[in-house]
């Protein structure tokens, strides 16, 4: 699996300014509907939202990796956002969260699903990608970092 | 008087060696206590030292205490909530096991050296518990953690089984002095009147002990003092009534380890001192009283005896006294190997070398030869065994020191210092970004030896010192985020527990349907704790998984008995 089939652009954002757990995952949401005219920014968030209740997805290290199924979704999306403050976000280690990154799959996929979701998990884990993050930059900066 | 003073340069060199090899030993994994041991013996008269020390009286004295102060320090340092799920299992080795232990080893040994069966059964308890000692300092080197299951039912194995062993001993060289054979019903009131004393003493003392310690306002290195002078009494007492002085003076330990109690840390932090000086005196001491010339005289028995205990005995020990818990197979063969003897075998076989019987000498020869074939052999492997079983979790990091407020107003608060590692997942982050968990400040950051000026923009960085005044309460939060330190990828956050985190309480319907997972109709309402819970048919623990469909379920956090958070991995 590559980022680049997952990500474009278009669904990334940079050096943003939000306040909550509820309005970051609504921004997520927003990339995502925007980009995708047959799923609608509710029923994303909703889905998000439903991963949430089940425990945080925070991993620890101001990283999150919120998730959900969705019926409508034809194919596997990500959305990634990064804040110039974190947010509370219940993490595991209790700290605030400034990296984010949204997956929404479709119903059907099941393996892949769980991929992808390790995959990214593991890429978060480089610290170094992690500090080149954190410094922000454009969308198609970031995408290429991402990309890598 | 010259003799005096020789006396005391040959011990300080004893113990100065001792100390200075440990650095190196540790380093090599070699198990401290075979270094001490060592030492005595290269010391001893078949060494290079030429000390001819053969005084079993003074031996047996000496060693006693050092055991106490032994126990007493592993009391202190067992959390009662170990008790949870290693009490029960602990308990059954350490008297049906400590038994079955025993018997076989002493009917095997004695069928293929040819001896009266008796004398058997007296080298099987001789050898028949395991030693807190070994235990504690060996499970608890190199950043070593185990399951709580494991670690917990071998730690208070070690606490209490002594007791069981020198019972059956000083019955067997009763009996056998007497010319008996067949053992009376006077035997199990005579047990239940030791451990039973032993047991009551040791409590009503610890909680006697505990009173006194908080209301004397004394200089500060006299509570240690306090401490292990109030210990030794609840010892002497219960052996002067007949009690057992060792079940005693650990559960003494135990409650005093585990109540809030005056200046704890002073008093924890001078007892492990006082516990590794005793272990030292105590090995190199037993080391210097053997004769390795006459040990390899004995040496076919001995060999015999070592491998029918760890090979045979042991581990049907362990498989019949552990069969009601339903523990993993996994957790049965490390408990199995883990057999640790130590310096009580040596001590049990003073026993009979006081008492004047014959073949006292084998006994000792045999025994010391068991104690150190045992430490080599599995007290060397246990730590790649416990790798190879799966059976360790992340390490549990710590502060670099912690010291109580000990003042009325802040009861429960501690300055605790930190020294930041590359690692450390705050290196990096500014001041301002960094949320500490309730009842905890920061009060200051140290770096190049001076103090930063702390705004919200410093980032804090490697070799940093931080101070923190918190609560106990919040302390392992805080040293997740100051105090980790790396860690192979199998027992790193990721690796271990899993990518995600789920909350104890989730349905499995729900992540079911989260992550695409096939599950059967009749799990579908279950939550994820009664999941675990149920599937392990054993109380849970940090560690425990279970595989659901294509993922893992692993238990990430216990509260109050319950699974709390459950980690889920998505690798097969």
């Amino acid at each position: 699996m590559q980022i680049s089939e997952i990500l474009s652009p278009s669904r990334i954002a940079g050096n943003v300014d939000v306040s909550s757990k509820k309005s970051v995952l609504e921004l997520l949401a927003n990339l995502i509907a925007d980009d995708t005219p047959d799923l609608t920014q509710t029923e994303i968030f909703d889905s998000l939202c439903a991963r949430e209740r089940l425990g945080s997805t925070g991993l620890g290290h101001g990283v999150a990796i919120p998730h959900g199924r969705l019926r409508g979704s034809k194919q596997t999306l990500g959305a990634f956002i990064q804040l110039n403050e974190g947010v509370d976000y219940d993490a595991v280690d209790q700290q605030p969260v400034d990296l984010l990154f949204a997956l929404l799959v479709p119903e059907a996929s099941t393996d892949e699903h769980l991929q992808v979701l390790a995959r990214l998990a593991e890429m978060f884990s480089d610290s170094e990608l992690v500090t080149r993050l954190r410094q922000g930059g454009s969308n198609t900066a970031l995408y290429e970092l991402l990309k890598e | 008087m010259d003799f005096l003073n020789q006396l005391i340069f040959i011990g300080a060199v004893l113990l100065f060696t001792s100390i200075v090899a440990s650095s190196a030993a540790s380093r090599f994994g070699v198990p401290l206590l075979l270094v001490f041991l060592a030492l005595g013996m290269l010391a001893g008269e078949d060494g290079f030292g030429g000390v001819n020390f053969d005084n079993y009286a003074t031996a047996y004295l000496i060693s006693t205490i050092a055991l106490a102060v032994i126990l007493f320090d592993g009391g202190m340092r067992t959390s009662i909530k170990s008790f949870r799920v290693g009490l029960r299992p602990a308990l059954s080795l350490a008297t049906v096991g400590v038994l079955i232990t025993a018997v076989v080893t002493g009917l095997f040994t004695s069928y293929i050296l040819g001896l009266h069966w008796m004398q058997g059964l007296l080298l099987g308890a001789i050898v028949g518990s395991t030693d807190a000692a070994a235990v504690f300092s060996l499970l608890h080197s190199h950043g070593l953690q185990l399951k709580e299951r494991v670690g917990a039912t071998l730690e208070i194995e070690s606490g209490i089984n002594d007791p069981m062993a020198v019972f059956l001993t000083i019955i067997l060289i009763e009996m056998i002095s007497a010319g008996e054979v067949a053992p009376g019903w006077w035997l199990a009131g005579a047990f239940a009147w030791q451990m039973g004393l032993g047991a009551l003493l040791g409590i009503a003392g610890g909680y006697l002990l505990l009173a006194i310690i908080n209301r004397l306002t004394l200089a500060l290195g006299m509570y240690p003092l306090l401490v292990l002078a109030g210990g030794l009494m609840v010892y002497g007492l219960t052996n002067v009534l007949g009690g057992s002085g060792y079940l005693a003076i650990y559960l003494t330990g135990l409650l005093l380890g585990n109540q809030p109690m005056h200046s704890r840390q002073n008093i924890l932090r001078v007892h492990d001192g006082m516990a590794w000086l005793s272990q030292i005196v105590l090995f190199v001491l037993l080391g210097l009283l053997a004769s390795p010339s006459a040990i390899v005289a004995d040496a076919i028995p001995a060999i015999s005896a070592a491998l029918v205990l760890i090979f045979v005995a042991r581990p049907l020990a362990t498989l019949v006294c552990l069969a009601p818990f339903r523990m993993p197979w996994r957790e049965m063969l490390f408990i199995a190997w883990t057999g640790l003897r130590g310096a009580v075998p040596i001590i049990l076989a003073i026993f009979p070398l006081l008492a004047g019987l014959d073949g006292a000498q084998h006994y000792f020869n045999i025994a010391f030869f068991v104690v150190v074939a045992s430490l080599t052999l599995q007290g060397w492997t246990l730590a790649p065994l416990s790798r190879l079983l799966r059976l360790q979790v992340p390490p549990k990091p710590a502060p670099v020191q912690r010291v109580e407020l000990d003042i009325p107003v802040a009861s429960g608060y501690e300055l605790v210092t930190y020294h930041l590692k590359e690692v450390t997942p705050v290196v990096g982050k500014p001041l301002k970004q960094l949320r500490l968990p309730e009842g905890s400040r920061l009060v200051g950051v140290l770096r190049d030896s001076s103090f930063l000026q702390s705004d919200g923009e410093m980032r804090l960085a490697q070799n940093d010192g931080v101070y923190i005044v918190c609560h106990e309460h919040t302390l392992e939060q805080l040293n997740k985020l100051f105090a980790a330190e790396a860690t192979p990828a199998q027992l790193d956050d990721r690796g271990f527990f899993g990518e995600f985190v789920l909350d104890g309480q989730a349905t499995l319907s729900d992540v079911a349907m989260m992550y695409g997972l096939q599950i059967p109709a009749e799990l579908q309402s279950r939550t994820l704790a009664e999941h675990l819970t149920g599937s392990m048919r054993n109380r849970p623990v940090v560690g425990d998984r279970v595989r659901l469909d294509k993922v893992q379920l692993v238990v990430r956090e216990m509260d109050d008995g319950r699974v709390a958070r459950v980690g889920i991995s998505l690798h097969d």
